[in-house]
């Protein structure tokens, strides 16, 4: 018997992806196969990479100057409300998650560390305000009119699915009757010159969970998962799209950058999240795994789910669908979470592109080629990232 | 003491009072704590700000490194440290995947930012320093504290315009409610740097206490400060634990009416004790003063937004809650309610032993 009041579903989601405005857009994409990655040497002189962008943004009336994370993240929004039925207070009074790691880094040039007064006073000022990490969550706000707790989350790459996390608690808590929870970053130079310096990039198209991986693509986009009770749904008639069974968050301890080789950090985070949905291991049915395509996160990785999954009978499917339009940082664990109730909802298991030589594990099921096609009742999304943070979420499909 | 509450137990802090493990001395209240003049980087004439005195991070927590890190960083693992220390938690005997830290500010990494921006600015982009990056992530301080105490639980950077420390604590609080951690480790701050403060002077929102020697007054504006202070969050139970304050309830919200809110958590309960948190609001607190007294009645006592913790912005409550704490206010019920010139409020309701 399940309890409506604690149980957290999903009843709308707003997608910005390379492939367009819309969960249809990257679903149908990625159904396709298509690859959004692209050469791109002219975000910086010096810079040789492959990237995957957001093309045209609808132009939005901004109550302060946006940054281009907190456009992705509005336009997100908007996209995960278009359907709303019920009461304008619940709109009002909900909540807002937004992770971000970039946030208005894309509005500040170098020019600031020369003299930040001077930069301010020659037009600087707004573009700086759009800096803390706070700002995307509070331009959602503003666009929609929702007055409820409004929060910004920054924990590097988990960040997207943490938020989602933070969401849940919050209506357990009932601190909002409903959430919108979700990820934006933009690319900019700031982050793209980072990974470069940390050679973490693939000038090619990345090639995540393959022996010859060579780094990672930077993505940009966002997500917004609409988040309430089982209870707050069905009074207002709100369809239901998947139930967030559920969450957990771990931290390695271990490096400032590096995982933990071993992937025991992570490997709790997915015990943690399958025990509070009261969920074996034999009934998840697929990982949208993290994925980044670095030598060190996806070995690590592969040793976290043959941690995790040990003594199931069948290796378990896991795919990174990173390799269709990068990683999106902060975005990433949201974007994840709408693939993953996506992959759910058209009872399809994305591949991962271009993975040829596979890490060898005989307990993963690594999907790659065609599209497989099976009901899946039960999948989990996993991110992890700089600081050891790890966050897993486990979503099953809504039977009235 | 309501054996189901959150209990904040141990308190460490790296604030302009100096580093300190527990509530701020009596003498140190009572010495009215004036705004220092600036000297990390060149002004055009006199600017003050309150400070953190620099300090030798090994010298208060034995063994801490912190050569490659940022003062954000350092002070929160100095704050964390004394904390623990305060609580008088043995992490020795503790899961340690179930201690959780939980992090609020309101600029983050913002000195190894600028240093990101001015290896980009002389080097180009294609130049820039890899140490640096990683530590720009806003999560770094937070993710130094889970490495340096071996801390394997959630580990949590929030931001939330003019509340991210009431959040903080909120959020905390439902960590251990829905059992997803046995201990918090609840941290706010933030370090002011050069572009911070110019941003400030030329939004015209510093008092004139920043340019001249005056002390501060009623003027509008506000001085812009600068810390990290931690505090340990637990269920009740733990044998050894001296709890300063349970949380009992609390609501955020960005907009809304506080009035309403407060009454719809406390009905006509109104607590004795009412701490003014107000985040970048002026110093001068008198309308916020004001407003709590409509709010809670003529009786209650009222402890006033003190300037050294309204110049830390979002991420001040902590430290408004832990001036109100040393000020020994006896047990009983207490209100710490948050306002901002943004709008919106924070109530956080909580019990004082």
């Amino acid at each position: 018997m399940i309890d409506a009041h604690k149980t957290i579903v999903v009843t709308g989601i707003g997608v910005v992806s390379p492939y367009g405005i819309g969960l249809s857009f990257l679903q149908d994409g990625m159904l396709r196969g298509q690859c959004c990655l692209e050469r791109a040497e002219e975000i910086y002189p010096g810079f040789h990479g492959t990237v995957a962008a957001v093309g045209a943004l609808p132009s939005l009336t901004e109550v302060h100057r946006y940054s281009r994370t907190d456009r992705l993240a509005v336009v997100a929004a908007r996209d995960a409300v278009a359907d709303f039925t019920g009461s304008g207070n619940i709109l009002r009074e909900s909540g807002i998650v937004m992770a971000s790691t970039v946030a208005g880094l894309t509005e500040i040039d170098p020019e600031i560390s020369r003299g930040p007064e001077a930069w301010y006073r020659h037009g600087g000022l707004m573009r700086a305000a759009s800096y803390p990490v706070s700002r995307v969550a509070a331009s959602v706000g503003e666009d929609l009119g929702i007055q409820g707790p409004c929060c910004g989350v920054s924990v590097a790459c988990a960040s997207g699915a943490m938020a989602i996390a933070l969401a849940a608690n919050m209506l357990l808590d009932e601190a909002a009757p409903m959430v919108l929870a979700g990820g934006s970053d933009a690319l900019c130079p700031f982050t793209l010159s980072g990974f470069n310096s940390l050679q973490a990039l693939d000038p090619e198209p990345c090639r995540p969970f393959d022996q010859n991986r060579n780094g990672l693509n930077l993505g940009e986009g966002a997500a917004v998962l609409v988040l309430e009770t089982l209870s707050n749904a069905a009074r207002r008639g709100a369809g239901i799209l998947a139930v967030l069974r559920g969450w957990a968050m771990t931290n390695d301890a271990s490096h400032p950058t590096a995982p933990q080789k071993d992937g025991i950090g992570l490997a709790l985070c997915i015990q943690r999240a399958l025990e509070m949905a009261s969920c074996g291991i034999e009934e998840v049915g697929y990982v949208n795994a993290h994925g980044t395509g670095t030598p060190l996160n996806d070995i690590a990785e592969t040793h976290a789910y043959e941690n995790a999954f040990q003594g199931r009978s069948r290796p378990i499917p896991v795919s990174s669908t990173k390799s269709y339009f990068g990683h999106c940082l902060g975005a990433a664990g949201a974007l994840e979470a709408a693939i993953t109730i996506s992959a759910m909802r058209t009872s399809t298991l994305y591949p991962t592109l271009r993975l040829t030589d596979p890490i060898e594990s005989d307990q993963v099921d690594w999907l790659r080629g065609e599209l497989r096609r099976q009901p899946l009742p039960v999948a989990m999304t996993v991110s992890a990232g700089f600081g050891g943070s790890n966050a897993a979420l486990v979503f099953g499909s809504y039977c009235a | 003491m309501n054996t189901a509450l959150p209990v904040l137990t141990g308190i460490g802090s790296v604030t302009p009072y100096g580093p300190l493990a527990g509530l701020i001395p009596a003498e140190s209240m009572d010495a009215s704590l004036q705004p220092r003049a600036i000297t990390a980087w060149s002004t055009p004439g006199l600017r003050r700000a309150f400070l953190v005195e620099p300090f030798r991070p090994a010298g208060i927590v034995p063994g801490l490194k912190t050569r490659r890190l940022d003062r954000l960083s350092a002070w929160a693992l100095v704050a964390s440290s004394l904390a623990l220390q305060d609580a008088g938690v043995d992490l020795n005997v503790m899961d340690r995947s179930r201690i959780a830290v939980f992090f609020a500010t309101g600029f983050g990494c913002v000195e190894l930012t600028e240093a990101f921006y001015q290896s980009a600015a002389t080097n180009g982009w294609a130049g820039t320093d890899p140490i640096t990056f990683p530590e720009t992530l806003g999560n770094a301080p937070a993710s130094h504290v889970a490495l340096f105490h071996q801390l394997q639980g959630p580990n949590l950077t929030i931001s939330s315009k003019s509340f991210a420390a009431e959040s903080a604590l909120l959020q905390a609080a439902s960590l251990l409610r829905h059992g997803q951690a046995d201990l918090v480790i609840v941290l706010a701050g933030d370090t002011l740097t050069q572009a911070v403060y110019e941003w400030y002077e030329v939004a015209q929102l510093l008092a004139p206490a920043c340019f001249n020697q005056e002390p501060l007054s009623s003027a509008p504006g506000f001085v812009p400060s600068e810390g990290v202070v931690a505090m340990v969050m637990e269920a009740a139970g733990r044998q050894a634990a001296r709890p300063y304050a349970a949380l009992c309830a609390g609501r955020w919200a960005t907009g809304g009416d506080a009035r309403s809110c407060v009454h719809q958590m406390l009905g006509d309960d109104l607590p004795e004790f009412t701490i003014c948190a107000s985040n970048g609001a002026p110093c001068a607190s008198s309308s916020l003063t004001c407003s709590a007294r409509e709010l809670v009645g003529e009786g209650a006592m009222i402890f006033p937004a003190q300037p050294v913790a309204a110049g830390m912005g979002e991420a001040g409550a902590l430290l408004h809650l832990l001036l109100a704490l040393s000020k020994r206010p006896g047990p009983g019920e207490a209100l710490l309610l948050g306002t901002s010139a943004h709008g919106g409020y924070a109530a956080l309701r909580l019990e004082i032993f």
